[in-house]
């Protein structure tokens, strides 16, 4: 089976999802359900009593089948993602960690310096290090090198819908990667994740463009029909571009009127 | 909150329920099955923490 492989997991859906900006956590508990989704990003906030109906954590581990990647959103250097990535697993108890330090709300860039920081303690302490970063070559080899299960260059900026507009640096990223390559962030709509696997990606992680669609459950699935399709255009060898037309009918005379 | 009180009481107090939650006591996670047995000082810091909805 072509399966996703990180670290000693193996998940038959290609598909993340972030369970972010939901108008409700019935809303994204369908959407997840629908999307065949496997791994679902999360975050740390305070324990609030009035907001104990929000509980995340119960709802995920009832519906089986889902491993959970947190996130370390909030930090702003290695040594507050460090915290957030040990109480996490405490939390959780997954190995996994998407390391995410982007202190700067109007552009939301994760700082490499800081990522590459707590990217190399949290992979020398055995977690499944998902670095979320810009589309940087030299950086991804540098998190494959301290020892990253992944990277998770970013399309665009998140939330912005604004696609791959990274695709010539995340190809270069792919070609050069010997871990797999997830693009996280940016994707507005299934054709963009269809055509991120259609590179080369092995996953793609969706948050914003199935929280705010006007029906997240049923973009949730398109989504996971897209990176289908993608992956297996992928598989089947796509066809190369040519500068001038190459008919595809004989181009037979005999219709003329001469 | 009492002298001598426990982690576990605070939690009882804040109201955490049947929850699953993180507790972090200046610094060091503090581990369910500890929580009835650490005890509480003054100026002790306290953070009690759970997933939420993030991408």
């Amino acid at each position: 089976m072509d399966s996703l492989k990180l670290g000693p997991y193996e998940f038959s859906s290609r598909l993340i999802l972030g369970t972010g900006k939901f108008s409700s956590t019935r809303r994204m508990l369908d959407a997840i359900k629908a999307s065949g989704t496997q791994l679902v990003t999360v975050a740390l906030r305070r324990f609030n009593r009035e907001q104990a109906e929000d509980d995340l954590l119960g709802p995920l581990s009832e519906m089986g089948g889902i491993t959970l990647m947190p996130n370390t959103s909030g930090a702003a250097t290695a040594k507050e993602a460090v915290r957030a990535a040990h109480i996490s697993r405490e939390l959780s108890g997954s190995p996994f960690v998407k390391v995410e330090i982007h202190p700067n709300p109007h552009h939301l860039m994760p700082d490499p310096i800081e990522t590459w920081e707590a990217c190399r303690i949290l992979a020398g302490e055995g977690f499944l290090v998902m670095p979320y970063i810009p589309a940087d070559p030299v950086l991804a080899r540098r998190l494959e090198e301290v020892g990253c299960t992944s990277i998770m260059p970013l399309g665009s900026a998140i939330g912005s819908g604004q696609g791959l507009s990274t695709a010539g640096m995340l190809k270069i990223i792919i070609r050069e990667s010997s871990i797999p390559v997830i693009v996280d962030a940016g994707l507005r709509a299934p054709s963009e994740a269809c055509a991120a696997m259609e590179m080369g990606c092995e996953a793609v992680l969706v948050n914003s463009a199935v929280a705010v669609a006007g029906d997240p459950m049923a973009m949730a699935s398109a989504f996971g029909e897209a990176v289908l399709a993608g992956r297996r255009a992928w598989h089947a060898g796509i066809m190369q571009k040519s500068g001038s037309a190459v008919a595809t009918s004989p181009l037979t005379s005999f219709l003329g009127t001469d | 909150m009492p002298e001598g009180s426990s982690v576990a009481d605070l939690l009882e107090l804040a109201g955490t329920g049947r929850q699953q939650v993180a507790v972090v006591l200046n610094e060091a996670i503090v581990r369910p099955e500890n929580r009835a047995t650490t005890l509480l000082k003054e100026n002790d810091q306290v953070d009690v923490l759970v997933f939420a909805g993030g991408g």
